[in-house]
């Protein structure tokens, strides 16, 4: 059984409410961005002690 | 441990359980199956993190780091790659159609067939995993701890079954909040105090470069040597695929998000996951690494386990190895210390000298770990010889002030707890939504019946798990074997819900038949192939989603419902 739909909900278009975001794409966009941040720390971390 | 800190240890689990069961005895059914509705992010992020963070997790990841260094990191490079297509994808139709379950949704896009293949593939795994998340941490501080395993079992289990079946999800997410406070205080002091307790000479920053130039800190690998078994290739795909399948289709990850106050609090929630977790373990790993350069210079015995060592450990043999790694490591520890002096100088060649004679100096210290493994074995083939788990526990127990040991030792049990929270109470809400409601239809109009039903449910789960967890000691290899059944069902489970999101034109007949063939080819090669098992979440995946696209081209389309 599943309850009564909330089909307002299901939109990309409602911003995020996120301070320097205005789409969920963006969101997505920096926490990727944020990702590739990581793995070039990591890295220059490996090549700094390794 | 003492006074103090059993009165931390105490007070803080049973105050957490004691305040969820109080706070929760009065929820109504929507809010114990799918948590209160008015949860925000941060309730949503740290309930994710918990539930994905069990016992075994802080007591393993430092060891891995102590052992093998910190590329264990890599593991983590596809989870939030996996948690954005969650958001993006998976979270929105979990809301619009406002399911209890993921399976519910699986319904909806195929057919009731297709929804309990799916409920019951989740139950299977699950279920079977139940036990080992009490007994795997429960081995280990029963061990170090010197307490009756039985004991620690049926304590952590009934403490988790009182919560968790008197407010449900709500109980575990607000639980979660108070037991991640634990961890996370612990684990920052256990990381300052060994900062602290680092050895005069070298300081924070020497023993970092200590244990860069012994190994312990190569986090990244781009290699494509397919032995190699942590790169950043192996992360970023199996990472990938095995995040897609955990967070996208397990209940106990699904009922912790779909219940948030709106699709906004959902997706930031597990938008705090994908930034967070990979520092967070990064940190972790650090912590083994660093522990490996304290341990360089603090006595210590030469296999972690040291129950299972004094259980077999008797004749000269043993003697001679424990000897010899004594003046091992008296050895090294005079090379870091050569080698430190060496890096002040400006002469490159006596600093690549000093170097080569700490990495030998360890190299003889490891070999004569690995021989004591090899006597252990030929002592007792069945001997446990992995001690990684044990260091970080041994540390804790051995080289903290008391209070703190109660804290960390809280921490734990509140990891363990928090995980097994969340699985009883996806198993008790997949039970009784997919199977009883589906069943007994004319029950699901009466909220009091299904309310008892749930908690009934979530209490046979709870029972089933302890006591599996009590009898798991005579299995050797428990947790490889349910590590290898997830993977033999993850994938198919995967396949179901890829097929259902991206796969519009593939009907219910054929998804499910494909499911079943996939499911069958997985088995047949688990028993005919020697292969990691790793793997067979990608080929249960991907033979479910070719099959029903080649099904769907020669059946007509039937038990599809509707496209949601």
């Amino acid at each position: 059984m599943i309850s009564a739909p909330r089909p307002d909900e299901d939109t990309d278009t409602e911003p995020p409410d996120v301070p320097g975001f205005r789409t969920w794409r963006a969101v997505y966009l920096f926490v990727f961005g944020w990702f590739l941040l990581i793995v070039v720390l990591l890295t220059l971390f490996t090549a700094m002690y390794a | 441990m003492n006074v103090a800190d059993w009165i931390v240890l105490v007070a803080s689990l049973v105050g957490i359980a004691a305040y969820g069961s109080w706070r929760t005895r009065h929820v109504r059914l929507s809010t114990y199956l799918r948590g209160e509705s008015s949860a925000g992010w941060g309730t949503i992020g740290l309930s994710v993190m918990a539930t994905q963070a069990s016992a075994i997790t802080y007591l393993s990841i430092p060891g891995q780091g102590f052992e093998s260094g910190i590329g264990f990191v890599q593991n983590y490079f596809g989870l939030p790659l996996a948690l954005i297509i969650v958001c993006a994808v998976f979270l929105p139709m979990y809301r619009r159609l406002n399911v209890y379950t993921a399976y519910q949704f699986l319904g909806e896009r195929f057919d009731d067939k297709t929804r309990l293949l799916g409920a019951g593939l989740f139950m299977l795994q699950r279920g079977l995993a139940a036990g080992v998340t009490i007994y795997a941490p429960a081995i280990i501080i029963s061990t170090v701890l010197g307490w009756r395993l039985d004991f620690v079992i049926v304590a952590t289990g009934l403490l988790v079954i009182i919560y968790t079946v008197t407010g449900g999800s709500e109980a575990v997410a607000l639980t979660q909040r108070w037991q991640m406070a634990v961890i996370a205080g612990g684990m920052v002091m256990a990381l300052i105090l060994l900062i602290l307790r680092l050895p005069d000479g070298l300081g924070f920053t020497g023993s970092v470069a200590a244990a860069g130039a012994l190994g312990k800190l190569h986090a990244v690998d781009f290699s494509l040597d397919p032995s190699r078994r942590y790169t950043v290739w192996t992360g970023l795909f199996g990472g990938l695929f095995l995040s897609l399948s955990y967070f996208g289709t397990d209940q106990s990850q699904v009922q912790r998000y779909i219940g948030a106050a709106s699709l906004r609090e959902g997706r930031l929630g597990l938008m705090f996951n994908a930034i967070l977790k990979i520092p967070m373990q990064f940190v972790i790993l650090m912590l083994g690494a660093l522990l490996f350069v304290f341990y360089q210079f603090a006595p210590h015995p030469v296999f972690f386990n040291r129950t299972e060592w004094a259980r077999h450990a008797e004749d000269s043999r043993f003697r001679a190895i424990e000897t010899n790694h004594a003046e091992a490591l008296a050895q090294t520890r005079s090379a870091i210390a050569a080698w430190t002096q060496a890096r002040t100088s400006d002469d490159p060649a006596r600093q690549a000298s000093a170097r080569a004679a700490m990495v030998a100096a360890n190299d003889r210290a490891q070999a004569i770990r690995a021989e004591a493994r090899d006597a252990l074995l030929a002592a007792d083939p069945r001997a446990k010889t992995k001690d990684s788990d044990y260091v970080f526990v041994t540390f804790i127990v051995t080289q903290l002030p008391h209070g703190v040991v109660g804290l960390l030792i809280a921490a734990l049990f509140a990891a363990a707890l928090s995980s097994k929270a969340s699985e009883l109470a996806a198993l008790g809400t997949t039970t009784t939504i997919d199977f009883w409601r589906r069943f007994r239809p004319l029950g699901a109009a009466d909220e009091a019946r299904n309310m008892r039903v749930a908690r009934r449910f979530t209490a046979v789960w709870g029972i089933f798990a302890v006591a599996f967890a009590l009898f798991a000691g005579f299995a050797e290899n428990l947790i490889e074997a349910i590590n290898i059944l997830g993977s033999i069902f993850y994938g198919v489970l995967l396949g179901l819900f890829l097929v259902a999101f991206f796969l519009r034109r593939v009907g219910g007949s054929a998804v499910f038949v494909a499911a079943i063939a996939a499911q069958m080819l997985v088995i047949v090669m688990y028993f005919s192939l020697d292969i990691g098992y790793l793997w067979y979440n990608l080929i249960g995946c991907a033979a479910c989603v070719v099959l029903s696209l080649a099904l769907q081209a020669i059946l007509p389309r039937r038990g599809a419902r509707r496209e949601p």
